[in-house]
Order: C-alpha cells, then sequence, then structure tokens
C-alpha cells in the first residue's frame, strides 16, 4: 500500500522541498551581506565563544598599545627634561672650572654665582616637566609640581611608582625617581650642590674658591653621573615599550586573522553556494509548479 | 427448482444499488480530498447469497448456485492504526521539541550575541574605560568614562537577566494556558470523550461511524503534541486515553479526569514547557550562569577596591555602588598612581569574561540541539505523516479511475436491466394471444 503517492503528500514534500531551498538561500544571503558565519551562537557554539574571547583579546591589544604609546610619549617628555637638566648641569660645571682659576676676581665670581642660581631655577623648571597635564617627575602625586620655584628646594612628589600595562599581567614602569637626583633640601643632591656652589663662589673666601674645585666639583660630578643613569633608565624603559608595541602589533594581526578564520565569511565559497542554490530553489519552483497541476483529469474527456 | 423470472431484474437492481452506493462513495472522497484528518472510504461489496438450483433441474443431475446480484456490506474507512500509534508518539517528541526551540530561541535573541551592544562587547568596552583611566588616573572624564561603561554593563545584564525572566514566566504562562479551564488539553479532551460516547452508540447499531472515527484520530493527534499520548480502544469502541505522567487516564469512555498534575516527564510540549523552567532546564541553567557571571565580575572588580565599584550578587541587582570621583585608580593618596586600574583592566579575558563565553556557547549547544532535534522529528513525523497518507489520502488519480469504473458497472447493470426487460417482453408480447 506504501506505493499509493497522493496528490496531498506531492503537495506537502514539494513545499518542504521548496521551504528547505529557500532556507538553504536565505542564510548564504545572510552569511554574504553580514560577512560573518557565526550570526547566532547556536550557528556554532564553540566558535561563539572563541569569537567573544578574540574580541577581547583584539580589544585588549589594543589597549595595550594605547598604554604602550601614552608610555613611550610620558618617557620622550621626561627624557627631553633630562637632557635639558644634563645640557644645563654641564653648563654650570663649565662655569666651575672657570671660576675655579684663580685669575678671576670676586665680582667675576659674583656675577658666575648669579648665572649658576639662575640655571639652578631653570633646572627646576625641566623638573616640573609635564605630560597630558601630569608632573611626569612627581611619582603618584602627579597632579602637583614636584619643585616651587625659587627658594625651597623641598620635593613635593613621592617615591611610589607609575607603570603602563604592556600586556596580560606584564607592565613597565615609567617613572623617573627625580628626587634621587635633585633631593630635598640640604642632603648632598643636585640642587644642594648647586647651592652649595652658588654660596662657594659669593664666599670670597681662600677656603670658598678652594671648594670649589674641589668638593663641588666632585659633588657635581657624581650627580652628573646619577642623571646620566636616569637617563639610561628612561631610555631602557622606551625602548621596552616600543619592542612591547611592536610585539603588540605582531599579535594583532595574528589574532585578527584566528578572528577572520572563526567568524569571517569565505566569499567564493559563498557565492558559489549562493549559486547553486539558486539554480536548486528554481528548480524546486519549477518542478512544484508542473507535477501540481498534473492530473488524470486533464486527460479524461 | 426453476429460476423465478424476475430474478434477473432484481440481480440487475442490486447491482444498480451497490454501483451507485460506489460512486457515492467515490465522490464523497473526492470531496474530501483536502480535509484534515480524512481516510479515505471504501464501500464493501459482497455477493448476495446464492439461489439454489436443484439437481433434477441441470442436464447432469448436479446441483448449482446462481448467483443473485451484489450488496454493499459495509462502508469502511482505510487506515493503519499502528501508523497512528508512530505518528503520535514522534508527534510528542516533535511538540517537547519545537517547544524547546521556540523558547531557546527567544533566550537566543535576548543574549544578542555576538555584537558590540551584549554583554561581551559591555565587558570589552568596560576594561577598556579601566585601561584608559589607568593612562590617566588623575582624569575625571578618565573616571566618568569608568562609571558610564559600569552602568551600561549594569544596565545590560538587567536587561539580560528581565528577559530571561520574561521568557521563563511566559513559558509557564502557556503551560496554564493549555492546562487551565477552557485550555486546549480540556478542549480536546471533552471533544474525545463526547465522540467516544456516540461512536459507541452507532457502533451498536451496527454503523460504522467513519467521520466520528476521522475525528477522534485527528482529535488524539492534536493531543499528542502537547504531551505523550497513549490510546487503548475498548471492546465497545470507545478510546481510553493516558496522558503524559497524569496519574488517571485523561479519557475513559466519556470521562474526562483534568486537570492532573503533571511532570516534565510528560512529554511532548507541555513536558518541555515544564522542564525548560525546571530546576535543572535549559532557562534555569542560563539564568543562574548570568548570576553566576555577574557574581564573578562584581567579586573579581570589588577585590582590588577599598571602596567597592560594583553593589548587589546576581544579574539582577549588580549595580555601580559609586559617583565618578569615587572610583579608585591606586590605592596610595598620590592621584597620579594607576596599579588599582591596571589590575582591574588585567581583568579582562579573566574568570567573568571566561565564565560568560562558556555560558554563550552553552546557550548555542542549547539551541543547536534543540533546533537540530525538531528538524530531525520533524522529517520523521512528515514521514510518517507520509506513511498514513499514502494508506489513508484520497488519490484523484484513484478515484477518478473508481469513477469511470463504477459508472461503467451502473450503465452495464442498467443495460443488463433493459436485457431482462426486452426478454420478459418476449415471453409477454411474442407467445400468442393466450388469455387476453
Amino acid at each position: 500500500m506504501s506505493d499509493r503517492i497522493t496528490p496531498a503528500m506531492v503537495t506537502s514534500s514539494t513545499l518542504t522541498d521548496i521551504n528547505s531551498s529557500l532556507e538553504a538561500l536565505e542564510r548564504t544571503t545572510d552569511e554574504m551581506s553580514s560577512g560573518r558565519t557565526i550570526l547566532e551562537p547556536s550557528d556554532n557554539p564553540y566558535g561563539a565563544s572563541q569569537v567573544i574571547d578574540l574580541q577581547s583579546q583584539l580589544a585588549g591589544l589594543s589597549d595595550y598599545e594605547s598604554d604602550a604609546q601614552s608610555g613611550i610619549a610620558w618617557e620622550n617628555t621626561a627624557s627631553a627634561a633630562m637632557s635639558s637638566m644634563n645640557e644645563v648641569v654641564q653648563r654650570v660645571r663649565e662655569l666651575l672650572l672657570e671660576a675655579a682659576n684663580g685669575t678671576n676676581s670676586q665680582n667675576d665670581r659674583e656675577i658666575i654665582a648669579e648665572q649658576v642660581e639662575q640655571l639652578t631655577e631653570s633646572v627646576k623648571q625641566d623638573a616640573n616637566a609635564q605630560y597630558a597635564g601630569e608632573y611626569v617627575f612627581a611619582g603618584t602625586a602627579s597632579t602637583e609640581p614636584p619643585y616651587e620655584q625659587g627658594a625651597n628646594d623641598e620635593y613635593k612628589g613621592n617615591t611610589e611608582t607609575v607603570s603602563r600595562a604592556v600586556g596580560p599581567s606584564a607592565t613597565i614602569d615609567i617613572s623617573t625617581d627625580i628626587a634621587s637626583l635633585l633631593g630635598s633640601g640640604e642632603d648632598g643632591k643636585l640642587l644642594d650642590t648647586l647651592r652649595t656652589i652658588a654660596k662657594d663662589l659669593r664666599g670670597g673666601t681662600v677656603e670658598d674658591v678652594q671648594a670649589l674645585s674641589s668638593t663641588d666639583l666632585e659633588a657635581l660630578d657624581a650627580n652628573i653621573a646619577t642623571l646620566t643613569k636616569l637617563q639610561a633608565a628612561a631610555g631602557s624603559a622606551t625602548d621596552q615599550l616600543q619592542s612591547a608595541l611592536s610585539r603588540n602589533e605582531d599579535l594583532q594581526t595574528s589574532i585578527a586573522a584566528a578572528l577572520s578564520s572563526t567568524d569571517d565569511t569565505n566569499m567564493a565559497a559563498a557565492s558559489i553556494a549562493y549559486a547553486n542554490e539558486q539554480a536548486a530553489y528554481d528548480a524546486a519552483l519549477r518542478a512544484g509548479a508542473t507535477i501540481v497541476q498534473e492530473s488524470l483529469l486533464n486527460f479524461l474527456q | 427448482m426453476s429460476i423465478p423470472t424476475l430474478q434477473g431484474l432484481q440481480t440487475a437492481l442490486s447491482g444498480l444499488i451497490a454501483e451507485q452506493t460506489a460512486l457515492d462513495t467515490t465522490g464523497n472522497n473526492i470531496a474530501n480530498a483536502n480535509t484534515e484528518g480524512y481516510s479515505r472510504e471504501t464501500a464493501l461489496l459482497e455477493p448476495d447469497p446464492p439461489l439454489d438450483i436443484a439437481a433434477i433441474s441441470t442436464l447432469t443431475g448436479e446441483g448449482a448456485q446462481l448467483g443473485t446480484g451484489v450488496a454493499v456490506s459495509n462502508i469502511t474507512r482505510i487506515r493503519n492504526v499502528y501508523l497512528d500509534a508512530q505518528y503520535r508518539a514522534q508527534s510528542s517528541a516533535l511538540g517537547g521539541a519545537s517547544a524547546q526551540a521556540e523558547e531557546l530561541e527567544q533566550a537566543q535573541a535576548a543574549f544578542n550575541e555576538p555584537s558590540s551592544s551584549s554583554i561581551a562587547g559591555q565587558l570589552s568596552s568596560f576594561w577598556t574605560a579601566w585601561n584608559s583611566l589607568a593612562e590617566h588616573p588623575a582624569s575625571a572624564a578618565a573616571k566618568e568614562g569608568v562609571v558610564a561603561a559600569g552602568e551600561a554593563l549594569v544596565r545590560t545584564f538587567h536587561e539580560l537577566g528581565a528577559q530571561l525572566s520574561t521568557i521563563a514566566t511566559q513559558a509557564g504562562d502557556q503551560y496554564t494556558a493549555l492546562t487551565g479551564v477552557g485550555g486546549e488539553v480540556e478542549d480536546y479532551a471533552q471533544q474525545i470523550a463526547a465522540l467516544n460516547g456516540q461512536i459507541k452508540l452507532s457502533e451498536e447499531a451496527g454503523q460504522q461511524p467513519n467521520e466520528m472515527l476521522d475525528r477522534r484520530d485527528l482529535l488524539l493527534d492534536k493531543l499528542s503534541a502537547l504531551a505523550n499520548v497513549t490510546v487503548t480502544e475498548e471492546a465497545d469502541h470507545t478510546d481510553t486515553v493516558s496522558f503524559g505522567d497524569a496519574a488517571e487516564p485523561l479519557i475513559e469512555g466519556t470521562t474526562v479526569n483534568w486537570p492532573q498534575g503533571m511532570t516534565e516527564a510528560a512529554g511532548g510540549r507541555l513536558g518541555a514547557l515544564l522542564g525548560l523552567t525546571g530546576p535543572k532546564g535549559a532557562l534555569t541553567s542560563l539564568q543562574s550562569g548570568l548570576d553566576t557571571v555577574a557574581e564573578t565580575l562584581i567579586g573579581s572588580v570589588n577585590e582590588h577596591l577599598t571602596t567597592p565599584f560594583f553593589s548587589g550578587e546576581n544579574a539582577a541587582n549588580i549595580a555601580v555602588a559609586v559617583e565618578a570621583e569615587g572610583v579608585q585608580a591606586s590605592g596610595s593618596p598620590g592621584k597620579g598612581g594607576n596599579e588599582v586600574a591596571l589590575a582591574i583592566a588585567a581583568l579582562r579575558g579573566g574568570a567573568a569574561e571566561q565564565g560568560y563565553a562558556e555560558l554563550v556557547e552553552r546557550l548555542g549547544s542549547y539551541v543547536q540541539n534543540a533546533k537540530d532535534e525538531q528538524s530531525n522529528l520533524q522529517t520523521t513525523v512528515t514521514a510518517i505523516n507520509d506513511q498514513r497518507q499514502s494508506v489513508s489520502g484520497v488519490s484523484l488519480d484513484e478515484e477518478m479511475t473508481n469513477l469511470i469504473s463504477f459508472q461503467r458497472g451502473y450503465q452495464a447493470s442498467a443495460r443488463t436491466m433493459t436485457a431482462m426487460d426486452e426478454m420478459l417482453e418476449t415471453l409477454i408480447e411474442h407467445t400468442g394471444t393466450a388469455g387476453l
């Protein structure tokens, strides 16, 4: 009996076939127009969770990229300020050597002392360098200038560190402990040394003049060595940030590729599938239109 | 014994009547070709009891039997009850899978993955906001950004949680509507019980109530989509119907036992609706999964802070607990510290996000399985229905052929009657004038 075919069966199976052809066609159209194969989690459950993960990783990398770039800009500000300090200090050293020369009169030394005092102010100005509204040498107290202009040499910043994230659980310290160079008042650090030099220049006694070429010069040289070390540290931080940045770019490329292979529509394959499905749909419609019309009634007279 | 003179007319008449009945049956089949649940009918023809011709009347001396025509013994519907049982079992399974697929697809739409406005997208923006704060720890705008991203994330949690609750509530409402007073279950059951009574009466009167049997089968088909149905035909031709995992049969004779309690083991749409929102159901699991993600997020962010950023403990009551100026970038008093903001930004890809990705994967698997199951069962149900159609469906080609065959039969019977008439005419009119 199962050989009997009724028009209702033909109609329903034709309709099912046309529907499934149309469904396939619609799906391919969706994939082509959206450019993605995972339109809903049920299209590919594991893929959907991968997409969430990869997209977040990609967003994270772009965060780290921006971190590294801002870190580099921060370090550039700090390095420029320290280079300027270095020039100033070298100038002071030249003046010091000139003043230690016994041929200068007290009047000459007074003039040099004035220059040294001005240069001291300029060092403090450099120490108040800002990046994006923050004082780069103030530790975490970065909203206030670390040094006041004028006679007060107290350091207002702190020694806490500021870092930038360059990867998951990878941070780079971008703070410079400027107090270890400039000091905070009478502690033999650079500012104190500069004050002493000025004082010795104005002092005028034989001991003062001798101190210029002995203890003062030694102290200044020691401070220059510290400055050079700080500059090297800043340079190394910049290098680390740079290399993190280029690693980041590589990672972005490879994760974007992974994301693309998980979710992106293969346009060539989709176009071929589309053409096939279009043809199948067309054929289903044609066959349906023909077969549903026919019955014995067409031939009975 | 000789043959009665008018016997031939009677034989031809029985042929006319039988062919006419068969034609009427065919006409009825054609009229119902597109009626849902209709089984094609056929007139069962049986020869009438023969006339004994006594031994002495024949040349050989042996007796013989002369056929006396035809009678319609019954008009019966052509139907296979085993296919009905198979159909109903698969139809219950399909009803369940369809309900699952419908509800879970709604949940999937609520999750709105993958997209930038989903929880995954909002989480990603939230971490980025903390990272911007780490870059500019003293910036009020960066703190505003963190709060705004937090608020957007919280809102998405609330909306999704509320949507999932609504879907669960609607599933419950649907169950209540189907099983409640005047619901489909009761409605079908009452109709079947009434038909049971009428069928019993007809059968007692010796008639086969084909149309009522068809209607009862159609109602049982519809009932089977709601829950598992077992039909037992009793000796009095009533159907006893057990429904789902209800303790009492839903229908016994003309009695309807409803409402009754059921569990998710009921099968069909009702079982699926109970199962989805049950303790181990997919909707429940998605809701609790979302709550866990929210709880993990709250815990992992607040852990780094002395003033909690989030309050609450689940998707429904998670909230941003601080104003912008209260957002901590650092544990130290210096305004430029950023270690806390860095630590929170580093939570990207952490437990909350992985938990969420797993939840989406689970959601995707649920929907995928439900849709696959639905489509497989749909194929099975269609195949069984095709078999039923093959047995019971009306084929117009076949009916047209029958139409011609019965019409010709009718014409031939009429012709036989004419021949008999002519024979009698010969006898009456042309055999002399005796009696005139």
